[in-house]
């Protein structure tokens, strides 16, 4: 009887309860992935395809950013560049040799400084501005 | 253990051994390449993929006083070929293709001949420049064409909008390696062609930068923009009668300089010949300052010469500042002068004047009459200092640049005698610059006050404006004298040499000087007039130097007439009003 005894507290001890057991389980399979090893594997490719697909817009889409945005700066460049030639155009016709050629172009010709004729009138005084008034600059 | 067991481990061990080795291996490679080869491959990689480029810095700007561009940017394109490639894309119809490509050339670079075409196609190079600064309308026309194994690379150049005026004021920048010489140009490098930058980023397929991936920037930073104080207008109508009056004479060439009276500032700096720095290589051959000087320097400040007769205005100043004489101090001009320690000094043409005052002495520009001030009455120890204090031997120090000195003998020189006092009293025996002279007449005009001669009035760096004031260098007369001696310049233009100069409705104060060169025959002269301009009120100091004219040898006459013009036009300019009532 003892023998018996002994043996069935043996057998009863090397088995873990059952609550403890399907905590266990629970760890090992969790609610969302109640899954096999291959269901679990497919799924984890399929996963890890979907980011690969994501992370490749999203580089696709910076390389359509970066396009655009170097189309911008090849615009700019043009813009400055067409700037700076009007901007050279405009002092190239503002220049005094540029004008005086246009005029006698015209037909018109230079003053002639003998031709300036003073005319004094008597009792008129001056009116001087601040720059024509007699100044020395003292040390 | 059983034998089969045994066997079934050693097998197992084995197959692990190996499968063991196979893994040491790999990772011993892996950590070759990884670790061991990984700085030189990751450096191989980058330069695959990764492109530094230098941003430019832009080229500042030069404007005049009235903020009118005087040197400017612009991106012009260089026309590249690549023969090799040509031959290669086209192996199958290489003539009819190369014929229709060398023609559409051609046609937008008709500069570029046909058969030179065909011979740099022939030659075995990568690539070739056939063409530079090509214009935008071939710019485009060739981007149109859309020609194979045609490229076309950008270029900053550096534009002149008023060609040659002030020419040799502002200097040239060579488009190689974007540096600049001479003038302002040489003179401000560093301020005007800023820093460049650097971008360093990933490429694309097409080697575009990846601007949101991982990159690198330094912005450059771009050149100061500079204002002078010329006046362009008062610089081109000065030049054009610069350029009549030289062809006039017969001269070699001439100068003129015109400054504010009041604040040293240079309205107008003015030489001939000059030279177009839009193709300033045309002109490397030639020489201005009667030959002595390449074509490029500004003979303003480099061309030393011979005063003459204006120096005699400098003997009156040291006299009249001291209260040796007065303007109406006389003594008698039978037309030379007899020294015991130095030779016999003439007058022009040996022309006796008699009983003359000192203002008769200038009126006439009698050389006696200089030499008795300065040798009977001054003597070297009050006559000198005065030359000193007048900045001749010295440089001006216009805009901390580089200029001729001019050189005199002094007393403790090698080789002076008092033959030189009494000719540099006539302004023989001394050289100066153009504008060394004319800031002696400023000094006058301005009550006996020198200023700083300058040429850059503002400095613009990136938004940090620096102004250029006027400064007092020193007074060297007192007003007094200063009056006096204007006083007797004005007679000079009334009814002296210089009545060539007068200027309606204005009074003038002038000297004119007619220098002889030893070694060389009197009639090659350099003619001057120099003065100021109202009398009364001083606005502008002018100089006029003719070389060698030929149609008449003196100041007067060959300088005067064109001082006249360019007093009148400032007059004018400006809206001075008249201040000569007759």
């Amino acid at each position: 009887m003892e023998r018996l005894k002994q043996r069935d507290s043996g057998s009863k001890t090397a088995l873990p309860k059952p609550i403890v057991a399907a905590k266990r389980r629970r760890q090992l399979y969790p609610f969302f992935f109640s899954m096999g090893p291959v269901a679990l594997s497919i799924c984890s490719v399929l996963l890890i395809g979907l980011m690969a697909v994501l992370y490749l817009t999203q580089v696709g889409q910076a390389e359509t950013a970066n396009q655009r945005i170097q189309n911008y700066h090849d615009q700019q460049a043009v813009l400055q560049r067409q700037n700076q030639d009007l901007a050279a155009t405009i002092a190239q016709e503002q220049s005094p040799g540029y004008i005086a050629a246009k005029a006698q172009a015209m037909g018109l010709v230079p003053e002639d400084p003998n031709a300036v004729k003073v005319i004094v009138v008597k009792h008129l005084e001056q009116m001087l501005n601040g720059s024509q008034n007699n100044q020395t600059i003292q040390p | 253990m059983s034998m089969e067991l045994r066997r079934a481990r050693r097998r197992q061990m084995l197959i692990f051994m190996l499968v063991f080795a196979a893994i040491v291996i790999l990772m011993g490679r892996l950590y070759y390449w990884q670790v061991v080869r990984a700085a030189g491959l990751a450096l191989r990689a980058n330069q695959e993929h990764v492109q530094s480029l230098v941003l430019n810095a832009p080229r500042g700007i030069i404007y005049d006083a009235q903020g009118h561009i005087l040197a400017t940017n612009v991106v012009r394109d260089d026309v590249y070929i690549e023969p090799i490639q040509f031959s290669i894309d086209f192996q199958g119809s290489y003539q009819s293709d190369l014929t229709t490509l060398v023609q559409s050339l051609h046609s937008v670079l008709p500069s570029v001949s046909e058969s030179q075409l065909y011979k740099e196609f022939g030659l075995s190079l990568q690539t070739l420049r056939i063409a530079i600064g090509i214009t935008e309308q071939q710019s485009q026309r060739l981007q149109s064409m859309q020609l194979p194994d045609i490229f076309l690379e950008p270029r900053v150049w550096r534009t002149y909008p008023d060609g040659s005026l002030a020419a040799q004021v502002l200097g040239y920048v060579s488009p190689d390696n974007n540096q600049g010489y001479y003038g302002i140009e040489g003179q401000y490098n560093t301020l005007l062609a800023g820093k460049p930058g650097s971008f360093t980023s990933e490429t694309d397929l097409y080697g575009n930068p990846l601007v949101v991936g991982s990159s690198a920037e330094q912005q450059p930073v771009s050149g100061a923009n500079l204002t002078l104080t010329i006046n362009s207008t008062i610089q081109y109508m000065i030049q054009q009668g610069l350029v009549k009056t030289i062809k006039q004479l017969g001269a070699q060439g001439g100068s003129v300089v015109v400054l504010n009276a009041r604040t040293g500032a240079v309205v107008a700096m003015v030489g001939a010949p000059t030279f177009d720095p839009n193709q300033y290589s045309a002109y490397a051959n030639q020489t201005g300052c009667l030959g002595s000087e390449s074509v490029y320097f500004n003979p303003v400040l480099y061309c030393a010469y011979e005063p003459g007769s204006t120096m005699k205005a400098v003997t009156m100043s040291a006299a009249l500042n001291q209260g040796l004489i007065t303007p109406d101090t006389s003594f008698y001009d039978p037309g030379y002068i007899n020294f015991s320690d130095a030779p016999t000094v003439y007058n022009w043409a040996d022309a006796a004047y008699g009983t003359e005052t000192m203002t008769q002495v200038l009126e006439h520009s009698a050389n006696v009459g200089a030499a008795y001030v300065a040798h009977n009455i001054l003597g070297p120890s009050r006559y000198y200092p005065y030359v000193a204090k007048f900045g001749f031997g010295q440089l001006t120090g216009i805009n901390d640049g580089p200029e001729a000195t001019g050189f005199y003998r002094i007393p403790g020189s090698p080789g002076w005698t008092m033959s030189d006092l009494t000719r540099q009293a006539f302004g023989q025996s001394i050289e100066a610059s153009l504008l060394q002279v004319a800031m002696v007449y400023q000094t006058i005009a301005n009550g006996g006050v020198m200023m700083q001669p300058y040429l850059v009035s503002s400095i613009n760096n990136n938004g940090k404006v620096s102004i250029t004031h006027p400064q007092i260098e020193r007074r060297v007369i007192s007003t007094k004298a200063a009056q006096a001696l204007t006083g007797m310049l004005e007679m000079v233009a009334e009814k002296g040499l210089g009545q060539p100069t007068q200027v309606p409705g204005y009074t003038v104060a002038v000297k004119t000087g007619t220098a002889t060169t030893q070694g060389i025959s009197a009639n090659q002269t350099e003619a001057s007039v120099a003065g100021f301009i109202p009398a009364s009120n001083p606005q502008f100091v002018i100089l006029v130097k003719i070389d060698r004219p030929q149609a008449t040898i003196y100041g007067g006459s060959a300088a005067g007439p064109l001082w006249q013009t360019i007093g009148q036009q400032l007059m004018w300019y400006y809206h001075v009003p008249p201040d000569a009532v007759s």
